[in-house]
């Protein structure tokens, strides 16, 4: 068990998100079952009151769990320096073998969350607060996609061993090795470039016809391969080296924090197209303002990404 | 998101308003961020202190065991090891600790010849500094810093007499004192030539207290240790990076204690100001349906509530770190600093290097301001949701 | 423009302190109008006026203001209404002592955000209506009787609401401060404002702006 601070810290959040999280769900169960809006009594406006206090513990669930992420990767770089062979945050992460699925399992986890309050901000906008009942049902299934997290989060502090030698991201990141992923490393470039691409053109006619369902389609699509592709392709770019895979390396300093960039504009732009999509499907009155913020962000993401393949060209006159 | 100012100048209005109340919250979440940040600047500091220290210190050491215990080694190995490949140097080193009853120290006596290439670049400038030939026909040493003070406080002023492992006494003089890269070094070393040590310490002339190798490659380091261990199935083989990984796991450990000692006072800090968050005085029970009724919502009151919070955090936060600073690198923290240092053998007069970065500042921030915030969200609610129509009457 | 239809109020309900304020309240009101509601401690006047201010929920019936029907409304748009449409005047002005003159009459509107600009203009405006711009920037606590009341009422004006309640205005002062309060509303009365207060003084009894008196008497209009 590996008792630094910062592990230390994670793991008191963690609990603090655990138990509120339970009183927010136990809170949230009568609410679920009994909400109706039509009704008169004291029994009812004292559901209305609790579903703020819920929304509220929401709110700051998800407002510390988004820099917590990143804390989290923090967490696991400094750790690296521990563990032998580990060299960044992607080998610690490895270095259990749930560690990758945490980690996706997390991302999964803002998305959802981050859905729930935009759900929120909706129905308030609402006189008949008409997504009341549904926002609840949601949350108690995200409570225990919650609790999932937390108690993965807290055996992976917990497994991890500094004694036990673990491979780093040159091994990890390669078709040569047994990891989960490897098999992903035998598509060729050409192919998951085209990949990206096409992903991107899909994206782009769904915006233009301005179809939620498409977009939502599109958008989770674009998402899947663009990390992907990032992993496989665009990386090897930021780091002018074919081998070098890794996604978290390009988050710190000596690539100017770039990583931050490329993250920040992709999650923003496919999760604003995701939750913008299910709102629409959801609430008829939906603006479309999102088609645009979402575009915005997924533009950029292209533009970066894209950019480093083109100038690397550029200076160098061949492809890596 | 606009920043609302105005609702920022009612909360601080109102954090005044509730004067003692609001005191006693800051005052009492400054102290334990205070506490906290200081531990960690400590902590910070000796483990930046203890890096430059490890980068001094020889790439392998090889000790000889017997019985589960350290034990002179043979000088013959010596060349036997200068035979495997990539080893650059091999260098018998005589040295051991001398306890000096009186005042309670151990110092670090250690045996230098000018000839030997020497692993310390300290090292390296005394025997440039001092000839060596001297010493021992005189007799002298040269010591650090703090060992040259402890000496003057017991009334040894040039010289010092030192017990023999026989009952007799040997008389040695202080040549000079000397000043090294880190303080956590020049502070219990003792150097003199390698045969004043092997009298002092009553040692064999042929064997050495332990050998050091630098090798050409670090890379190698792993293969040159296993070729060791094979060759001597009795010796331990330490590597730099082993001391590295055990000092950052003895730091974390410690900082770990500390921290879980901080969970319990983190948690009672919590129901504190969840119980003072909740009492509220008629007055405040007034003002909440005044607000309410001229068209504050639940959530303008939640969100006021918030903002009190956060300018009370920011306020503890900022003090405590700029006390904690002060504290911890003008006052050189005394007391909380014992809780680090009790791994060495002298009580260091050193003093801490200055460091401050970003990820610290972080981490105090994950470990105090969402406690606090999660202390006053069902208070605050509770307050912001109550009814208004008494405020009719 | 206020409609009260078959309004029921009943405190602790089916517990044994059980309380019907108000019964079957059928009442409406028009634009510009001066209301006094007449009646004892305990007739209702106030759960009356903190229904139609939608500070409560009625146990039955409901209030319907310009065709929006607040009784149903959850909380964050029945402040957002009384915000926008009420202006409170209280038994006890309820300032905030330690905030000064304007900080207090803008209190309703911070949640808003407003603009610094036009929130200044207005101020300024109902501050030199009241005779007290002098006074804009000193602390509530230090102000006279007189002049506390008229911020109240400013505060209660800032917003321009289009209903101005006033429960038990003059219950905490002497005559000559009372009779420079009816002066003040006999001043605000205008086509598209209506007035409702809640009162047992009888200086309220014979105004000749006051359009009606309307009398309670154990939750029922009589």
């Amino acid at each position: 068990m590996l008792l630094t601070p910062e592990v230390i810290a994670i793991l008191i959040l963690d609990t603090i998100f655990l138990l509120f999280g339970v009183f927010a769900f136990y809170i949230s169960i009568p609410i679920a079952l009994k909400w109706d809006i039509n009704s008169t009594s004291a029994f009812q406006y004292g559901l209305e009151k609790k579903a703020i206090l819920v929304a509220t513990i929401i709110k700051y669930i998800f407002i510390l769990k988004l820099p917590l992420f990143l804390f989290f990767i923090f967490t696991a770089d400094k750790i690296s320096g521990v563990i032998t062979g580990a060299m960044c945050a992607a080998g610690v992460v490895n270095s259990v073998s749930f560690g990758l699925s945490l980690f996706v399992f997390k991302i999964l986890n803002l998305y959802i969350f981050g859905f729930w309050l935009f759900l929120h901000v909706e129905d308030m906008k609402d006189e008949k607060l008409r997504f009341t009942k549904l926002k609840f049902v949601i949350f108690i299934a995200a409570f225990f996609l919650l609790i999932i997290e937390i108690f993965y989060e807290i055996s992976f502090f917990t497994s991890l061993d500094v004694d036990k030698i673990v491979s780093c991201c040159g091994t990890l990141f390669s078709a040569a090795s047994t990891s989960t992923i490897s098999f992903l490393f035998n598509i060729s470039n050409p192919a998951i470039v085209t990949a990206f691409y096409i992903s991107l053109g899909l994206y782009l006619i769904s915006y233009f016809v301005k179809n939620a369902k498409l977009f939502l389609v599109t958008n989770t699509i674009f998402f899947i391969v663009s990390v992907l592709s990032l992993i496989l392709f665009f990386g090897t770019y930021i780091y002018e080296l074919p081998t070098h895979h890794c996604p978290f390396c390009f988050l710190q300093k000596d690539y100017y924090y770039i990583g931050y960039i490329i993250y920040i504009t992709l999650f923003t732009g496919t999760f604003i197209g995701i939750s913008g999509s299910i709102l629409s499907l959801i609430k008829s009155k939906f603006s479309n303002r999102y088609y645009n913020i979402s575009f915005l962000f997924n533009i950029l993401y292209t533009i970066i990404v894209t950019a480093y393949p083109v100038v690397f060209y550029i200076r160098n006159g061949v492809w890596l | 998101m606009n920043i609302n100012h105005f609702m920022i100048g009612f909360a601080i209005n109102s954090i005044l308003r509730r004067g003692v109340k609001s005191f006693f919250t800051l005052f009492i979440f400054t102290v334990l961020i205070f506490l906290l940040s200081s531990i960690l600047f400590i902590s910070n500091s000796i483990k930046t202190e203890l890096g430059l220290t490890l980068k001094s210190l020889p790439e392998i050491i090889v000790q000889k065991i017997q019985a589960g215990r350290h034990t002179n080694i043979e000088l013959k190995r010596v060349d036997k090891l200068l035979e495997f490949h990539g080893v650059k140097s091999a260098v018998p080193r005589i040295w051991g600790y001398y306890y000096f009853e009186r005042a309670g120290v151990n110092f670090s006596v250690v045996g230098i010849d000018a000839f030997d290439k020497q692993y310390k670049e300290s090292f390296e400038q005394i025997t440039e500094n001092f000839d060596f030939d001297e010493l021992n026909q005189d007799s002298s040493m040269v010591v650090g810093e703090g060992v040259k003070k402890v000496l003057s406080d017991n009334y040894y002023k040039d010289y010092f007499n030192f017990i023999k492992p026989d009952g007799e006494l040997e008389k040695i003089t202080i040549a000079a004192t000397f000043k090294s890269s880190t303080s956590l070094e020049s502070n219990d070393i003792i150097i003199m030539p390698k045969k004043m040590v092997l009298k002092i310490f009553g040692m064999n002339e042929k064997k050495a207290t332990d050998i050091i190798l630098s090798v050409a490659n670090p890379e190698e380091i792993p293969t040159i240790v296993e070729k060791i261990k094979n060759l001597y199935p009795d010796t331990r083989v330490i590597t730099q990076n082993d001391l590295r990984v055990s000092y950052q796991n003895i730091f974390d450990y410690k900082s770990g204690m500390f921290l879980a000692l901080f969970i319990v006072s983190a948690f009672t800090f919590f129901m504190i100001v969840y119980d003072k968050a909740s009492g509220l005085s008629s007055e405040e029970k007034k003002e909440i349906g005044i607000l309410k009724a001229i068209g504050w919502k639940i959530d303008d009151i939640l969100k006021e509530k918030f903002y009190e919070a956060f300018i009370i955090s920011f306020i503890a936060f900022l003090s405590a770190i700029i006390l904690a600073l002060f504290f911890v690198y003008t006052l050189e923290a005394p007391i909380l600093r014992d809780i680090f240092t009790g791994y060495s053998r002298l009580k260091p007069d050193f003093s801490l290097p200055f460091v401050f970065d970003f990820q610290t500042v972080a981490l105090l921030f994950f470990l105090t301001i969402p406690l606090y915030i999660a202390a006053i969200i069902i208070p605050s609610w509770k307050v912001a949701s109550m009814d208004a129509d008494e405020v009719m009457r | 423009m206020i409609e009260c239809k078959n309004l029921t109020k009943i405190f602790n309900k089916n517990k044994n302190d059980e309380h019907i304020a108000l019964k079957n309240i059928n009442l409406s009101f028009n634009k510009g109008e001066v209301v006094v509601l007449k009646g004892a401690s305990g007739s209702g006047k106030s759960t009356l006026l903190a229904l139609i201010a939608a500070l409560s929920k009625p146990n039955d019936g409901e209030v319907i203001v310009n065709e929006k029907r607040i009784s149903k409304m959850p909380d964050n748009f029945t402040s957002l209404f009384r915000r926008e449409n009420i202006g409170f005047i209280f038994q006890k002005y309820n300032l905030i002592p330690t905030l000064s003159v304007k900080d207090n009459i803008i209190l309703p509107l911070i949640p808003s955000n407003p603009d610094e600009k036009l929130l200044e203009n207005d101020v300024d405006k109902i501050l030199e209506k009241f005779s007290i711009n002098s006074k804009k920037h000193m602390i509530v606590k230090q102000l006279s009787g007189g002049e506390q009341q008229r911020v109240a009422i400013s505060r209660a004006l800032i917003n321009n609401p289009k209903i101005i309640i006033a429960d038990e205005p003059t219950a905490n002062l002497d005559a000559k401060l009372s009779i420079d309060f009816i002066n003040i509303i006999e001043q605000l009365k205008n086509s598209s404002t209506t007035i409702i207060i809640a009162t047992h003084d009888p200086l309220f009894f014979d105004l000749n702006f006051v359009d009606r008196i309307i009398e309670l008497k154990n939750g029922e209009v009589i």
